[in-house]
């Protein structure tokens, strides 16, 4: 088996205590192994981005208290260090692809300086071997003219550009770990399968672990070896991509799969939806949250919570699985 | 959803020739477009960000400044008409725009929203219009208790409901739709889909609807029509474009979809397309720069638009594509 390259134990994030206590990631926990990528997916305000904020320590200004026994990155335990420490390998061993590359990158720097920025925090080196990395790193992620991009400021360049010029800056260390936050959502499809491509070659070359953060079950389904599905903090199914998308157990992955509008040359079925809507982060019913969307509930599945049978292996926390 | 039987009505809207330009001139939003959609059937508009898809929709609603060209609305040209008959055909072509939270007043309540349409076009006495509202409000999935709320008080999917029940309430023949579901969650888009539909088959809508998301497109358009650099590049029925598209910009589009990038493709900029300039050569196929089947023609000439005859197709949903390679003449002489 290779190596853990991110691993997560309990995870917890909320905000607020007493009856304003909004849960918004409940004990989760996982593994990635260098080399592969997982997706995390879900729909809006489940938790997903809060997940990865909370990997990499960026929620400590925002007011969120968060609570894990333990983030291993590379067997090192990452959890309890202070923003300097944290410094200190943040963009060296673990980079973040943000959700919106126009707001990520500074406005006020051209994308040069702003991915050299990155290198010259961790290596030493004279200005020439800084360059010439940053160039090799655009050149990597697929831009032709790698000059003309360094000089640009990231007003001048279109969503998808900034979004690989995002990539190059995240891999300018090569770290062991990538986290992308939707890092296709709002391109269009050329941009977003040349985006998922360079993903894939980083996994290779460079056999870096990605956590896939993403609505989208078919970005999933098309860049990631594992999956898991989240609904409103919690966890309700891992598994492998293959296994979810020819028989996925929980009645929401299963919903969520039902959703998703399919290319086919001849006409597809209707589409179905799953009833209802996601519950508000302080409303959230009690036992299995998707209980009052459900149409396989029972009385248990309103009182009591469903756990995983083990916390790293592929299964689903469901009382009455499919 | 065939519509034989209307063979001799004019279709419910036809643009022909319509061309636009921004920027005193100098850019080319919108191209020579043509093209018409028979009552009760969707037309799926389909190109990547920047082709001119929402130009070509803003301006058939007469939200931008007028180009050149016809648009006709049951055969009346729109561009001819006094401001009284021009209001009377917009009680008749409504609007729903991407981003429901920015498309609805945040002052106004679902009521007030809902009641606008209603006094701007003088619809119905009092009673009239409350049983219009509740009616509506029915027919996209909404309670009557949410009357007096915001629109900050509803989720991204509730909003885009009503959104869409500001655009039913004047009872409109076309709907134009304009990444209508883009923003919203799987789940919900679903929802919001399966609402269209519905509307297709029980109030037989006919929708205008823009999309980048092809999957999108499969599932409620008859016909598609493709746009690039402010042309469209091929018009066909939804089965024909999606099991055997003719112009080299529909294949690349539909392999990029399905999350293939062709090898012809890498490297090429696809995204940073954002129309024309007015300055560049005319006499050339729009497509030819990263056309993998180009010839020689291409760069001399710009393509004709070329019916393609199949057996298997119906008369009257045509098969269209502006390329040189459906071109018998000009292949055979390169």
């Amino acid at each position: 088996m290779s190596k853990v390259a991110l691993r997560v134990e309990n995870l917890s994030v909320w905000f607020g205590k007493g009856p304003q206590r909004k849960q918004v990631v409940d004990r989760i926990s996982f593994s990635i192994n260098a080399g592969e990528a997982t997706g995390l997916v879900g729909e809006s305000g489940c938790g997903k981005t809060m997940t990865g904020m909370a990997i990499l320590g960026l929620l400590s200004t925002t007011g969120a208290n968060v609570r894990s026994d333990g983030i291993e990155l590379n067997g090192k335990d990452i959890s309890g260090l202070n923003a300097a420490q944290r410094r200190a390998f943040l963009g060296r061993d673990i980079a973040m692809i943000f959700q919106q590359p126009g707001t990520a990158f500074d406005p006020v720097f051209t994308l040069g300086q702003q991915i050299s920025a990155v290198y010259r925090r961790h290596f030493d080196g004279n200005k020439k071997q800084v360059r010439r990395t940053m160039l090799e790193s655009l050149e990597s992620v697929g831009f032709n003219q790698a000059e003309s991009i360094t000089a640009a400021y990231p007003h001048q360049l279109s969503g998808g550009m900034r979004q690989l010029a995002m990539i190059a800056m995240a891999t300018v260390c090569k770290p062991a770990v990538i986290i992308a936050d939707e890092p296709t959502t709002a391109l269009d499809g050329s941009t977003r399968a040349l985006i998922l491509q360079q993903l894939e070659r980083l996994r290779h070359q460079n056999k870096t672990a990605i956590l896939i953060i993403s609505h989208d079950l078919s970005v999933v389904k098309q860049s990631c070896s594992d999956v898991m599905v989240m609904y409103c903090g919690r966890l309700l199914e891992k598994t492998d991509c293959e296994s979810l998308f020819s028989h996925a157990r929980h009645p929401y992955s299963a919903g969520l799969l039902s959703c998703i509008p399919q290319i086919s040359p001849i006409r597809p079925p209707a589409i179905n939806s799953i009833p209802g809507q996601v519950p508000a982060a302080d409303k959230l019913p009690p036992g299995c949250h998707f209980a009052p969307r459900c149409a396989r509930t029972e009385s248990q599945c309103r009182q009591s919570v469903p756990e995983f049978d083990s916390a790293h292996q592929a299964g689903v926390a469901c009382f009455r699985p499919l | 959803m065939n519509s034989f039987s209307q063979h001799a009505k004019p279709p419910l809207l036809e643009v022909r020739n319509l061309s636009l330009n921004f920027h005193n001139q100098k850019q080319v939003a919108v191209d020579q477009v043509s093209f018409a959609i028979k009552a009760g059937r969707t037309l799926g508009l389909v190109g990547a960000s920047g082709a001119g898809k929402s130009s070509l929709a803003r301006s058939i609603m007469g939200l931008t400044e007028p180009g050149t060209g016809e648009i006709l609305f049951k055969g009346k040209n729109i561009s001819l008409m006094d401001s009284q008959q021009l209001k009377t055909t917009r009680q008749g072509l409504q609007f729903v725009f991407q981003e429901p939270s920015a498309s609805l007043s945040p002052r106004r309540t679902v009521e007030q929203t809902l009641l606008e349409p209603l006094k701007h076009f003088a619809i119905g006495d009092k009673d009239y219009r409350q049983q219009k509202i509740l009616k509506t409000l029915q027919t996209v999935g909404l309670n009557q208790n949410v009357l007096q709320r915001y629109p900050h008080q509803f989720s991204s999917g509730q909003q885009q409901r009503i959104a869409i029940a500001r655009a039913l309430i004047t009872n409109p023949e076309l709907v134009i739709a304009d990444e209508a579901v883009s923003s919203l969650d799987t789940s919900i888009q679903a929802q919001i889909l399966q609402l269209i539909q519905n509307l297709q088959k029980q109030h037989g809508i006919t929708f205008l609807f823009i999309s980048h998301d092809l999957a999108v497109i499969r599932q409620i358009a008859d016909d598609v029509a493709v746009m690039y650099r402010g042309q469209l590049l091929e018009q066909s029925p939804v089965d024909t474009f999606f099991g055997n598209p003719a112009h080299p910009y529909s294949k690349i589009l539909l392999s990029f979809a399905n999350y293939e990038v062709p090898s012809h493709t890498v490297g090429n900029n696809w995204s940073l397309d954002r129309g024309r300039l007015s300055t560049d050569s005319a006499h050339t196929c729009v497509f030819a720069a990263l056309c993998p089947e180009k010839m020689p023609v291409c760069e001399r000439l710009e393509p004709a638009s070329h019916t393609i005859q199949n057996k298997n197709h119906p008369p009257l949903q045509q098969h269209c594509v502006k390329c040189h390679l459906y071109d018998e003449a000009k292949s055979n002489e390169t």
